[in-house]
Protein backbone atom coordinates (compact mmCIF):
# COMPACT_ATOMS: atom_id res chain seq x y z
CA UNK A 1 0.00 0.00 0.00
CA UNK A 2 3.26 2.34 0.90
CA UNK A 3 4.46 1.25 -2.23
CA UNK A 4 1.74 2.44 -4.29
CA UNK A 5 1.53 5.61 -2.52
CA UNK A 6 5.50 5.95 -3.53
CA UNK A 7 4.82 5.31 -7.18
CA UNK A 8 1.94 7.58 -7.34
CA UNK A 9 4.37 9.87 -6.20
CA UNK A 10 6.96 9.39 -7.66
CA UNK A 11 4.90 10.16 -11.10
CA UNK A 12 3.46 13.08 -9.79
CA UNK A 13 7.11 14.49 -9.32
CA UNK A 14 8.02 13.20 -12.49
CA UNK A 15 5.36 15.25 -14.03
CA UNK A 16 5.86 17.99 -12.08
CA UNK A 17 9.61 18.36 -12.69
CA UNK A 18 9.89 17.70 -16.66
CA UNK A 19 6.99 20.24 -16.24
CA UNK A 20 7.38 21.17 -19.99
CA UNK A 21 7.75 18.10 -21.57
CA UNK A 22 4.28 16.73 -19.49
CA UNK A 23 2.63 20.04 -21.27
CA UNK A 24 3.66 19.47 -24.34
CA UNK A 25 2.28 15.77 -24.09
CA UNK A 26 -0.75 17.12 -22.58
CA UNK A 27 -1.19 19.82 -25.61
CA UNK A 28 -0.78 17.34 -28.33
CA UNK A 29 -3.49 14.92 -26.75
CA UNK A 30 -5.54 17.40 -26.63
CA UNK A 31 -5.41 18.84 -30.01
CA UNK A 32 -5.77 15.36 -31.12
CA UNK A 33 -8.97 14.78 -29.43
CA UNK A 34 -10.49 18.35 -29.95
CA UNK A 35 -9.95 17.02 -33.92
CA UNK A 36 -11.72 13.93 -33.11
CA UNK A 37 -14.35 16.20 -31.45
CA UNK A 38 -14.53 18.47 -34.63
CA UNK A 39 -15.26 15.06 -37.02
CA UNK A 40 -18.03 13.77 -34.47
CA UNK A 41 -20.02 17.09 -34.03
CA UNK A 42 -19.50 17.69 -37.43
CA UNK A 43 -20.53 14.54 -38.87
CA UNK A 44 -23.59 14.91 -36.48
CA UNK A 45 -25.03 17.80 -37.65
CA UNK A 46 -24.39 16.28 -40.93
CA UNK A 47 -26.82 13.53 -39.94
CA UNK A 48 -29.33 15.84 -37.90
CA UNK A 49 -29.74 18.42 -40.95
CA UNK A 50 -30.20 15.59 -43.59
CA UNK A 51 -33.01 14.04 -41.43
CA UNK A 52 -33.92 17.38 -40.67
CA UNK A 53 -34.73 18.39 -44.64
CA UNK A 54 -35.69 15.14 -45.63
CA UNK A 55 -38.71 15.44 -43.18
CA UNK A 56 -39.65 19.03 -44.73
CA UNK A 57 -39.60 17.74 -48.36
CA UNK A 58 -42.74 18.12 -49.25
CA UNK A 59 -43.86 17.29 -53.17
CA UNK A 60 -46.73 19.70 -54.41
CA UNK A 61 -49.51 18.63 -56.55
CA UNK A 62 -51.18 21.31 -58.04
CA UNK A 63 -54.91 20.56 -59.52
CA UNK A 64 -57.12 22.44 -61.65
CA UNK A 65 -59.47 24.32 -60.84
CA UNK A 66 -62.08 23.06 -62.04
CA UNK A 67 -61.42 19.19 -60.78
CA UNK A 68 -64.36 17.47 -59.13
CA UNK A 69 -63.91 16.74 -55.63
CA UNK A 70 -64.65 12.55 -56.62
CA UNK A 71 -61.93 13.22 -58.75
CA UNK A 72 -59.73 14.76 -55.58
CA UNK A 73 -61.01 11.75 -53.60
CA UNK A 74 -59.51 9.29 -55.77
CA UNK A 75 -56.77 11.05 -56.57
CA UNK A 76 -56.03 11.08 -52.67
CA UNK A 77 -56.60 7.36 -51.99
CA UNK A 78 -54.33 6.87 -55.49
CA UNK A 79 -51.90 8.22 -53.40
CA UNK A 80 -52.61 7.22 -50.08
CA UNK A 81 -52.33 3.56 -51.52
CA UNK A 82 -48.52 3.86 -51.83
CA UNK A 83 -46.62 2.43 -48.84
CA UNK A 84 -43.85 4.91 -49.40
CA UNK A 85 -46.60 7.78 -48.71
CA UNK A 86 -46.81 9.13 -44.88
CA UNK A 87 -49.22 11.91 -45.39
CA UNK A 88 -51.28 13.36 -47.59
CA UNK A 89 -52.64 17.22 -46.73
CA UNK A 90 -54.89 18.71 -48.82
CA UNK A 91 -55.03 22.88 -49.45
CA UNK A 92 -58.44 23.66 -50.75
CA UNK A 93 -58.78 26.68 -53.61
CA UNK A 94 -58.89 29.03 -51.04
CA UNK A 95 -56.21 28.00 -48.64
CA UNK A 96 -53.86 27.77 -51.86
CA UNK A 97 -54.82 31.63 -52.88
CA UNK A 98 -53.81 32.73 -49.27
CA UNK A 99 -50.23 30.35 -48.79
CA UNK A 100 -49.15 32.51 -52.58
CA UNK A 101 -50.48 35.77 -51.58
CA UNK A 102 -48.29 35.09 -47.69
CA UNK A 103 -45.07 33.69 -49.91
CA UNK A 104 -45.49 36.53 -52.21
CA UNK A 105 -46.48 39.14 -49.23
CA UNK A 106 -43.36 42.08 -50.55
CA UNK A 107 -43.76 41.54 -54.05
CA UNK A 108 -46.59 44.29 -54.72
CA UNK A 109 -46.36 43.83 -58.56
CA UNK A 110 -47.03 40.14 -57.75
CA UNK A 111 -50.23 40.85 -56.02
CA UNK A 112 -51.57 43.54 -57.56
CA UNK A 113 -51.83 41.03 -60.35
CA UNK A 114 -53.16 38.53 -59.33
CA UNK A 115 -55.86 41.17 -57.87
CA UNK A 116 -56.86 41.90 -61.11
CA UNK A 117 -58.00 38.43 -61.39
CA UNK A 118 -61.61 38.19 -60.62
CA UNK A 119 -61.61 34.73 -59.83
CA UNK A 120 -59.49 32.58 -57.74
CA UNK A 121 -56.74 31.06 -60.27
CA UNK A 122 -55.74 28.60 -58.07
CA UNK A 123 -56.84 24.81 -57.69
CA UNK A 124 -56.56 22.66 -54.71
CA UNK A 125 -52.58 21.24 -53.40
CA UNK A 126 -51.68 18.41 -51.99
CA UNK A 127 -48.82 18.34 -49.56
CA UNK A 128 -47.16 14.91 -50.14
CA UNK A 129 -44.93 13.55 -46.94
CA UNK A 130 -43.16 10.30 -48.29
CA UNK A 131 -40.37 8.34 -46.64
CA UNK A 132 -37.40 9.18 -48.25
CA UNK A 133 -36.49 12.11 -50.53
CA UNK A 134 -35.85 9.41 -53.22
CA UNK A 135 -39.63 8.28 -53.32
CA UNK A 136 -40.46 11.59 -54.70
CA UNK A 137 -39.36 10.87 -58.42
CA UNK A 138 -41.35 7.26 -58.16
CA UNK A 139 -44.60 9.56 -57.25
CA UNK A 140 -44.17 11.59 -59.67
CA UNK A 141 -43.99 9.31 -62.51
CA UNK A 142 -46.75 7.48 -60.78
CA UNK A 143 -48.78 10.58 -61.33
CA UNK A 144 -48.05 10.85 -65.03
CA UNK A 145 -50.77 9.27 -66.13
CA UNK A 146 -53.25 9.87 -69.52
CA UNK A 147 -56.53 9.67 -67.38
CA UNK A 148 -54.85 12.36 -64.06
CA UNK A 149 -53.68 14.19 -67.02
CA UNK A 150 -56.41 16.67 -66.75
CA UNK A 151 -56.59 16.81 -63.36
CA UNK A 152 -52.88 17.46 -62.23
CA UNK A 153 -51.17 21.06 -63.30
CA UNK A 154 -48.22 20.71 -62.38
CA UNK A 155 -45.79 19.05 -59.31
CA UNK A 156 -43.43 21.08 -57.52
CA UNK A 157 -40.50 18.87 -56.33
CA UNK A 158 -37.59 19.38 -58.32
CA UNK A 159 -36.35 22.60 -56.70
CA UNK A 160 -36.44 20.90 -52.92
CA UNK A 161 -34.62 17.77 -54.95
CA UNK A 162 -31.89 20.86 -56.03
CA UNK A 163 -31.62 22.00 -52.76
CA UNK A 164 -31.23 18.83 -51.07
CA UNK A 165 -28.38 17.82 -53.38
CA UNK A 166 -26.68 20.66 -52.65
CA UNK A 167 -27.24 20.28 -49.02
CA UNK A 168 -25.91 16.81 -49.60
CA UNK A 169 -22.24 17.65 -51.24
CA UNK A 170 -22.09 20.55 -48.65
CA UNK A 171 -22.46 17.79 -46.12
CA UNK A 172 -19.83 15.83 -47.72
CA UNK A 173 -17.61 18.62 -48.55
CA UNK A 174 -17.55 19.38 -44.73
CA UNK A 175 -16.85 15.83 -43.90
CA UNK A 176 -14.10 15.23 -46.35
CA UNK A 177 -12.31 18.38 -45.09
CA UNK A 178 -12.99 16.80 -41.30
CA UNK A 179 -11.15 14.07 -42.00
CA UNK A 180 -8.51 15.44 -43.53
CA UNK A 181 -8.15 17.76 -40.69
CA UNK A 182 -7.90 14.95 -38.11
CA UNK A 183 -6.05 13.00 -40.44
CA UNK A 184 -3.73 15.70 -39.73
CA UNK A 185 -3.96 16.45 -36.21
CA UNK A 186 -3.44 12.96 -36.00
CA UNK A 187 0.05 12.53 -38.03
CA UNK A 188 1.12 15.78 -36.27
CA UNK A 189 0.27 14.06 -32.81
CA UNK A 190 1.72 11.08 -33.70
CA UNK A 191 4.75 12.19 -34.57
CA UNK A 192 5.44 14.94 -31.26
CA UNK A 193 4.60 12.01 -28.77
CA UNK A 194 7.11 9.53 -31.04
CA UNK A 195 9.52 11.89 -30.60
CA UNK A 196 8.76 12.93 -26.97
CA UNK A 197 8.97 9.36 -26.38
CA UNK A 198 12.15 8.58 -28.47
CA UNK A 199 14.25 11.26 -26.35
CA UNK A 200 12.21 9.99 -23.05
CA UNK A 201 13.70 6.66 -23.96
CA UNK A 202 17.23 8.09 -23.91
CA UNK A 203 16.76 9.61 -20.65
CA UNK A 204 14.56 7.03 -19.16
CA UNK A 205 17.58 4.37 -19.92
CA UNK A 206 19.98 5.83 -17.63
CA UNK A 207 17.45 6.32 -15.09
CA UNK A 208 16.24 3.04 -14.89
CA UNK A 209 19.86 1.58 -14.86
CA UNK A 210 20.22 3.79 -11.34
CA UNK A 211 17.36 2.81 -10.23
CA UNK A 212 18.06 -0.88 -10.62
CA UNK A 213 21.76 -0.75 -8.85
CA UNK A 214 20.19 0.96 -5.87
CA UNK A 215 17.66 -2.18 -5.55
CA UNK A 216 14.46 -1.51 -7.49
CA UNK A 217 12.09 -3.96 -8.31
CA UNK A 218 10.49 -3.91 -11.90
CA UNK A 219 7.40 -2.09 -9.98
CA UNK A 220 8.90 0.90 -8.80
CA UNK A 221 10.37 1.00 -12.19
CA UNK A 222 7.59 0.61 -14.38
CA UNK A 223 4.94 1.93 -11.86
CA UNK A 224 5.54 5.56 -12.05
CA UNK A 225 5.46 5.49 -15.85
CA UNK A 226 2.09 3.61 -16.60
CA UNK A 227 0.46 6.17 -13.52
CA UNK A 228 1.67 8.66 -15.49
CA UNK A 229 0.33 7.60 -18.56
CA UNK A 230 -2.72 6.83 -16.85
CA UNK A 231 -2.85 10.55 -15.66
CA UNK A 232 -1.96 11.82 -18.91
CA UNK A 233 -4.89 10.56 -20.43
CA UNK A 234 -7.29 11.32 -17.39
CA UNK A 235 -6.53 14.78 -17.93
CA UNK A 236 -6.44 15.51 -21.55
CA UNK A 237 -9.55 13.95 -21.50
CA UNK A 238 -10.72 16.23 -19.29
CA UNK A 239 -9.77 19.70 -20.32
CA UNK A 240 -10.86 18.42 -23.73
CA UNK A 241 -14.54 17.45 -22.44
CA UNK A 242 -14.62 20.90 -20.67
CA UNK A 243 -13.20 23.13 -23.97
CA UNK A 244 -16.01 20.97 -25.94
CA UNK A 245 -18.65 21.86 -23.82
CA UNK A 246 -17.88 25.81 -23.34
CA UNK A 247 -17.61 26.13 -27.30
CA UNK A 248 -20.72 24.06 -27.51
CA UNK A 249 -22.06 26.96 -25.24
CA UNK A 250 -21.14 29.64 -28.01
CA UNK A 251 -21.99 27.20 -30.80
CA UNK A 252 -25.77 25.96 -29.56
CA UNK A 253 -27.49 29.51 -29.57
CA UNK A 254 -26.87 29.69 -34.02
CA UNK A 255 -27.79 26.03 -34.02
CA UNK A 256 -30.75 26.63 -32.57
CA UNK A 257 -31.68 29.01 -35.44
CA UNK A 258 -31.30 26.45 -37.66
CA UNK A 259 -32.27 23.25 -36.12
CA UNK A 260 -36.48 23.93 -35.45
CA UNK A 261 -36.36 20.64 -33.68
CA UNK A 262 -34.72 22.09 -30.84
CA UNK A 263 -31.60 19.80 -31.86
CA UNK A 264 -28.86 21.18 -29.34
CA UNK A 265 -25.40 19.75 -29.68
CA UNK A 266 -25.03 20.39 -25.21
CA UNK A 267 -27.70 18.32 -24.79
CA UNK A 268 -26.69 15.38 -27.34
CA UNK A 269 -23.15 15.56 -25.71
CA UNK A 270 -24.66 15.91 -22.21
CA UNK A 271 -27.19 12.51 -23.13
CA UNK A 272 -24.02 10.85 -24.51
CA UNK A 273 -21.52 11.58 -21.66
CA UNK A 274 -20.29 8.74 -20.64
CA UNK A 275 -19.86 7.20 -23.79
CA UNK A 276 -17.84 9.84 -24.90
CA UNK A 277 -15.60 10.21 -22.18
CA UNK A 278 -15.24 6.70 -21.72
CA UNK A 279 -14.71 6.21 -25.67
CA UNK A 280 -11.95 9.20 -25.66
CA UNK A 281 -10.49 7.73 -22.50
CA UNK A 282 -10.12 4.29 -23.91
CA UNK A 283 -8.38 5.52 -26.71
CA UNK A 284 -5.69 7.95 -24.94
CA UNK A 285 -4.81 5.27 -22.47
CA UNK A 286 -4.41 2.92 -25.14
CA UNK A 287 -2.02 5.71 -27.04
CA UNK A 288 -0.42 6.57 -23.78
CA UNK A 289 0.04 3.19 -22.06
CA UNK A 290 0.71 1.41 -25.73
CA UNK A 291 3.60 4.37 -26.09
CA UNK A 292 5.20 4.24 -22.42
CA UNK A 293 4.94 0.49 -22.52
CA UNK A 294 6.91 0.15 -25.51
CA UNK A 295 9.66 2.69 -24.64
CA UNK A 296 9.81 0.80 -21.01
CA UNK A 297 10.37 -3.17 -22.84
CA UNK A 298 13.09 -1.71 -24.71
CA UNK A 299 14.76 -0.23 -21.35
CA UNK A 300 13.92 -2.94 -18.70
CA UNK A 301 16.03 -5.70 -20.74
CA UNK A 302 19.14 -5.35 -18.41
CA UNK B 1 32.77 -12.44 2.44
CA UNK B 2 33.19 -12.35 -0.95
CA UNK B 3 34.53 -16.00 -2.65
CA UNK B 4 34.88 -16.02 -6.00
CA UNK B 5 36.18 -19.97 -7.48
CA UNK B 6 37.34 -20.55 -11.00
CA UNK B 7 35.09 -17.60 -12.69
CA UNK B 8 35.14 -17.70 -16.38
CA UNK B 9 33.68 -14.57 -18.74
CA UNK B 10 33.30 -14.97 -22.27
CA UNK B 11 31.33 -12.26 -24.59
CA UNK B 12 30.64 -13.65 -27.71
CA UNK B 13 32.13 -10.25 -29.11
CA UNK B 14 35.36 -10.30 -27.42
CA UNK B 15 35.98 -14.02 -26.81
CA UNK B 16 37.45 -14.67 -23.07
CA UNK B 17 37.59 -11.73 -20.64
CA UNK B 18 37.89 -13.33 -17.69
CA UNK B 19 39.97 -16.69 -17.63
CA UNK B 20 39.81 -18.84 -14.22
CA UNK B 21 40.26 -16.20 -11.05
CA UNK B 22 40.28 -17.41 -7.71
CA UNK B 23 39.45 -15.34 -4.97
CA UNK B 24 38.60 -15.08 -1.47
CA UNK B 25 38.06 -11.92 0.55
CA UNK B 26 37.70 -11.80 4.21
CA UNK B 27 35.21 -9.60 5.89
CA UNK B 28 36.54 -6.05 6.89
CA UNK B 29 38.80 -6.16 4.14
CA UNK B 30 39.99 -3.36 2.06
CA UNK B 31 41.07 -4.58 -1.06
CA UNK B 32 42.20 -2.70 -4.67
CA UNK B 33 41.81 -4.70 -8.11
CA UNK B 34 44.25 -2.86 -10.52
CA UNK B 35 45.41 -3.46 -13.85
CA UNK B 36 46.00 -2.09 -17.41
CA UNK B 37 42.25 -1.00 -19.44
CA UNK B 38 40.77 -4.00 -20.86
CA UNK B 39 42.40 -6.39 -18.03
CA UNK B 40 38.90 -7.18 -17.45
CA UNK B 41 38.20 -5.47 -14.06
CA UNK B 42 34.88 -3.68 -14.28
CA UNK B 43 33.55 -7.25 -15.66
CA UNK B 44 34.57 -8.86 -12.51
CA UNK B 45 32.58 -5.86 -10.82
CA UNK B 46 29.74 -6.18 -13.27
CA UNK B 47 29.56 -10.29 -12.37
CA UNK B 48 29.72 -9.34 -8.47
CA UNK B 49 26.68 -7.17 -8.92
CA UNK B 50 25.10 -9.82 -10.52
CA UNK B 51 24.71 -7.63 -13.81
CA UNK B 52 26.07 -10.12 -16.03
CA UNK B 53 26.37 -14.21 -14.86
CA UNK B 54 29.74 -15.86 -14.98
CA UNK B 55 30.29 -18.27 -18.12
CA UNK B 56 32.27 -20.98 -15.57
CA UNK B 57 32.36 -20.80 -12.19
CA UNK B 58 30.80 -19.83 -8.79
CA UNK B 59 30.99 -16.45 -7.12
CA UNK B 60 28.67 -16.23 -3.29
CA UNK B 61 28.69 -13.13 -1.09
CA UNK B 62 28.25 -14.08 2.43
CA UNK B 63 27.38 -17.60 1.80
CA UNK B 64 25.31 -16.50 -1.10
CA UNK B 65 25.62 -18.24 -4.49
CA UNK B 66 24.55 -15.48 -6.56
CA UNK B 67 26.47 -16.67 -10.16
CA UNK B 68 22.73 -17.68 -11.69
CA UNK B 69 20.34 -14.95 -9.55
CA UNK B 70 16.57 -15.05 -11.03
CA UNK B 71 16.13 -11.11 -12.22
CA UNK B 72 13.68 -10.95 -9.43
CA UNK B 73 16.27 -11.58 -6.79
CA UNK B 74 18.57 -9.17 -8.10
CA UNK B 75 16.84 -6.26 -6.36
CA UNK B 76 17.78 -8.10 -2.81
CA UNK B 77 21.36 -8.69 -3.86
CA UNK B 78 21.76 -4.81 -4.58
CA UNK B 79 20.32 -3.43 -1.57
CA UNK B 80 22.84 -5.95 0.39
CA UNK B 81 25.85 -4.30 -1.52
CA UNK B 82 26.89 -0.65 -2.26
CA UNK B 83 28.17 -0.52 -5.97
CA UNK B 84 29.59 3.03 -7.04
CA UNK B 85 30.77 3.77 -10.12
CA UNK B 86 33.08 6.35 -12.27
CA UNK B 87 30.44 8.35 -13.43
CA UNK B 88 28.06 9.64 -10.20
CA UNK B 89 24.92 7.71 -11.37
CA UNK B 90 22.41 10.25 -9.99
CA UNK B 91 18.76 10.48 -10.93
CA UNK B 92 19.61 14.07 -12.24
CA UNK B 93 15.84 15.33 -11.28
CA UNK B 94 15.87 14.20 -7.73
CA UNK B 95 17.28 16.34 -4.85
CA UNK B 96 20.29 14.89 -2.87
CA UNK B 97 17.98 13.45 -0.42
CA UNK B 98 15.48 12.17 -2.94
CA UNK B 99 18.18 10.19 -4.29
CA UNK B 100 19.55 9.17 -1.19
CA UNK B 101 16.01 8.28 -0.10
CA UNK B 102 14.80 6.65 -2.84
CA UNK B 103 17.43 3.28 -2.31
CA UNK B 104 15.58 2.93 0.64
CA UNK B 105 11.87 3.84 -0.52
CA UNK B 106 12.27 0.94 -3.47
CA UNK B 107 13.11 -1.35 -0.51
CA UNK B 108 9.72 -0.46 1.11
CA UNK B 109 11.38 1.36 4.41
CA UNK B 110 9.36 3.57 6.60
CA UNK B 111 9.07 7.05 6.27
CA UNK B 112 10.14 7.78 9.89
CA UNK B 113 13.48 5.55 9.33
CA UNK B 114 14.25 7.34 6.04
CA UNK B 115 13.94 10.55 8.00
CA UNK B 116 16.51 9.18 10.15
CA UNK B 117 19.10 7.05 8.06
CA UNK B 118 19.58 9.82 5.23
CA UNK B 119 20.52 12.61 7.18
CA UNK B 120 22.92 10.04 9.07
CA UNK B 121 24.34 8.75 6.17
CA UNK B 122 25.02 11.99 4.22
CA UNK B 123 26.68 13.23 7.53
CA UNK B 124 29.04 10.97 7.36
CA UNK B 125 30.04 12.41 3.79
CA UNK B 126 29.93 15.57 4.83
CA UNK B 127 26.74 16.75 2.84
CA UNK B 128 24.28 17.68 5.21
CA UNK B 129 23.89 21.36 3.99
CA UNK B 130 23.63 20.34 0.25
CA UNK B 131 20.70 18.27 1.00
CA UNK B 132 18.01 20.41 -1.17
CA UNK B 133 20.49 20.25 -4.23
CA UNK B 134 19.90 18.53 -7.63
CA UNK B 135 23.16 17.01 -8.76
CA UNK B 136 23.66 19.52 -11.30
CA UNK B 137 24.25 21.65 -8.61
CA UNK B 138 27.10 19.85 -7.18
CA UNK B 139 30.91 19.21 -7.66
CA UNK B 140 32.42 16.10 -9.52
CA UNK B 141 33.07 15.13 -5.69
CA UNK B 142 30.16 16.02 -3.67
CA UNK B 143 28.10 13.57 -6.27
CA UNK B 144 30.29 11.24 -6.22
CA UNK B 145 30.18 11.83 -1.99
CA UNK B 146 26.27 11.35 -2.81
CA UNK B 147 26.45 8.34 -4.18
CA UNK B 148 28.72 7.01 -1.36
CA UNK B 149 26.23 7.91 1.15
CA UNK B 150 23.69 6.25 -0.87
CA UNK B 151 25.30 2.98 -1.12
CA UNK B 152 25.34 2.91 2.73
CA UNK B 153 21.81 3.15 3.42
CA UNK B 154 21.05 -0.37 3.66
CA UNK B 155 24.26 -1.00 5.85
CA UNK B 156 25.88 -2.99 3.37
CA UNK B 157 28.31 -5.22 4.10
CA UNK B 158 30.53 -5.03 1.07
CA UNK B 159 30.71 -1.96 -1.08
CA UNK B 160 31.70 -2.09 -4.69
CA UNK B 161 33.49 0.55 -6.49
CA UNK B 162 34.33 0.69 -9.88
CA UNK B 163 37.16 3.48 -10.29
CA UNK B 164 34.86 6.24 -7.97
CA UNK B 165 37.68 8.43 -8.12
CA UNK B 166 38.28 8.34 -12.28
CA UNK B 167 36.56 11.75 -12.59
CA UNK B 168 37.91 13.29 -9.90
CA UNK B 169 41.13 15.66 -9.20
CA UNK B 170 43.30 14.96 -6.38
CA UNK B 171 41.81 16.63 -3.88
CA UNK B 172 38.37 15.45 -3.91
CA UNK B 173 40.07 12.08 -4.81
CA UNK B 174 41.67 11.83 -1.33
CA UNK B 175 38.19 12.81 0.53
CA UNK B 176 36.84 10.28 -1.31
CA UNK B 177 39.09 7.52 -0.83
CA UNK B 178 38.87 8.93 3.33
CA UNK B 179 35.44 8.34 3.23
CA UNK B 180 36.00 4.74 2.19
CA UNK B 181 38.48 4.38 4.95
CA UNK B 182 36.29 5.70 7.75
CA UNK B 183 33.81 3.34 6.55
CA UNK B 184 36.39 0.82 6.48
CA UNK B 185 36.63 1.13 10.03
CA UNK B 186 33.20 0.62 10.77
CA UNK B 187 33.57 -3.31 9.10
CA UNK B 188 32.23 -2.83 6.18
CA UNK B 189 34.60 -4.58 3.46
CA UNK B 190 35.42 -2.51 0.74
CA UNK B 191 36.54 -3.82 -3.23
CA UNK B 192 38.31 -0.79 -5.00
CA UNK B 193 39.21 -0.87 -8.78
CA UNK B 194 41.25 1.98 -9.48
CA UNK B 195 43.33 3.27 -11.67
CA UNK B 196 44.99 5.73 -9.33
CA UNK B 197 49.00 4.61 -8.15
CA UNK B 198 48.75 7.30 -5.05
CA UNK B 199 45.39 5.66 -3.63
CA UNK B 200 46.92 2.31 -4.10
CA UNK B 201 50.93 3.29 -2.69
CA UNK B 202 49.16 5.63 -0.02
CA UNK B 203 46.40 3.50 1.20
CA UNK B 204 48.83 -0.34 1.69
CA UNK B 205 46.05 -3.09 2.29
CA UNK B 206 45.54 -5.28 0.03
CA UNK B 207 46.34 -4.88 -3.77
CA UNK B 208 44.83 -7.96 -6.31
CA UNK B 209 46.14 -7.44 -10.22
CA UNK B 210 44.87 -8.66 -13.32
CA UNK B 211 46.45 -8.72 -16.31
CA UNK B 212 44.21 -10.16 -19.45
CA UNK B 213 41.68 -12.08 -17.38
CA UNK B 214 44.04 -13.69 -15.06
CA UNK B 215 44.96 -12.94 -11.55
CA UNK B 216 48.78 -12.27 -11.80
CA UNK B 217 49.56 -11.02 -8.59
CA UNK B 218 47.90 -11.06 -4.53
CA UNK B 219 49.80 -8.86 -1.91
CA UNK B 220 48.93 -8.51 1.43
CA UNK B 221 50.35 -4.56 1.73
CA UNK B 222 50.63 -4.20 -1.81
CA UNK B 223 51.63 -1.33 -4.40
CA UNK B 224 50.95 -0.31 -7.32
CA UNK B 225 53.63 -2.24 -9.64
CA UNK B 226 52.14 -1.49 -13.44
N1 LIG C 1 29.26 -6.30 -22.98
C1 LIG C 1 30.44 -6.62 -23.56
N2 LIG C 1 30.45 -7.30 -24.72
C2 LIG C 1 31.60 -7.62 -25.31
N3 LIG C 1 32.80 -7.31 -24.83
C3 LIG C 1 32.87 -6.64 -23.68
C4 LIG C 1 31.70 -6.26 -22.99
N4 LIG C 1 32.06 -5.60 -21.84
C5 LIG C 1 33.41 -5.57 -21.85
N5 LIG C 1 33.92 -6.20 -22.95
C6 LIG C 1 35.33 -6.37 -23.28
O1 LIG C 1 35.95 -6.94 -22.15
C7 LIG C 1 37.25 -6.40 -22.00
C8 LIG C 1 37.44 -5.99 -20.56
O2 LIG C 1 36.59 -4.90 -20.30
P1 LIG C 1 36.50 -4.25 -18.85
O3 LIG C 1 35.52 -3.16 -18.92
O4 LIG C 1 36.29 -5.32 -17.86
O5 LIG C 1 37.96 -3.67 -18.68
P2 LIG C 1 38.56 -2.84 -17.46
O6 LIG C 1 39.61 -3.65 -16.87
O7 LIG C 1 37.47 -2.38 -16.59
O8 LIG C 1 39.20 -1.60 -18.24
P3 LIG C 1 39.26 -0.08 -17.77
O9 LIG C 1 40.41 0.01 -16.81
O10 LIG C 1 39.57 0.66 -19.03
O11 LIG C 1 37.96 0.26 -17.17
C9 LIG C 1 37.40 -5.28 -22.99
O12 LIG C 1 38.26 -5.69 -24.04
C10 LIG C 1 36.00 -5.05 -23.51
O13 LIG C 1 36.05 -4.76 -24.87
MG1 LIG D 1 36.56 -0.51 -16.10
Amino acid sequence: MSGLIRIISYALQDIGRNAGLSAMTVFMLVLMLLSLNVVWTVNQLAGESIALVKKEVRLSVFLAPDIADRSIDELENYLRSFPEVISVSRLNRDQALAEFKARYAGRGEVLSALNELTENPFGPIFMVAARDPADYQRLISALALPEYDRFIEGTSFEAHAGALERLGVIIRRVTEGGIILLGLFSLIAFLIIFNTVRVAISTQRAEISIKRLVGAGSWFIRGPYLVAAVLFAVVSVALTITLVLITLRYVDPYLRGVFTNGFSLTNYYRSHILVIIGGQLLAVLVLTVLSSGLAMRRQLRV
Amino acid sequence: MIDITGIKKTYPASGLILDDIHLHIDPGEFVSIVGQSGAGKTTLVRLLIAEEKPSAGRIAIGGWDISNLAPSEVPYLRRQIGVIFQDFKLLPKKTVFENVAFALEVAGERRLRIRAVVPQVLGIVGLQDKRNHYPAELSGGEQQRVVIARSLVHRPKVIIADEPTGNLDTINAAEVIEIFKKINEFGTTILLVTHNRDVVNQLRRRVITIERGRLISDEKHGKYVL
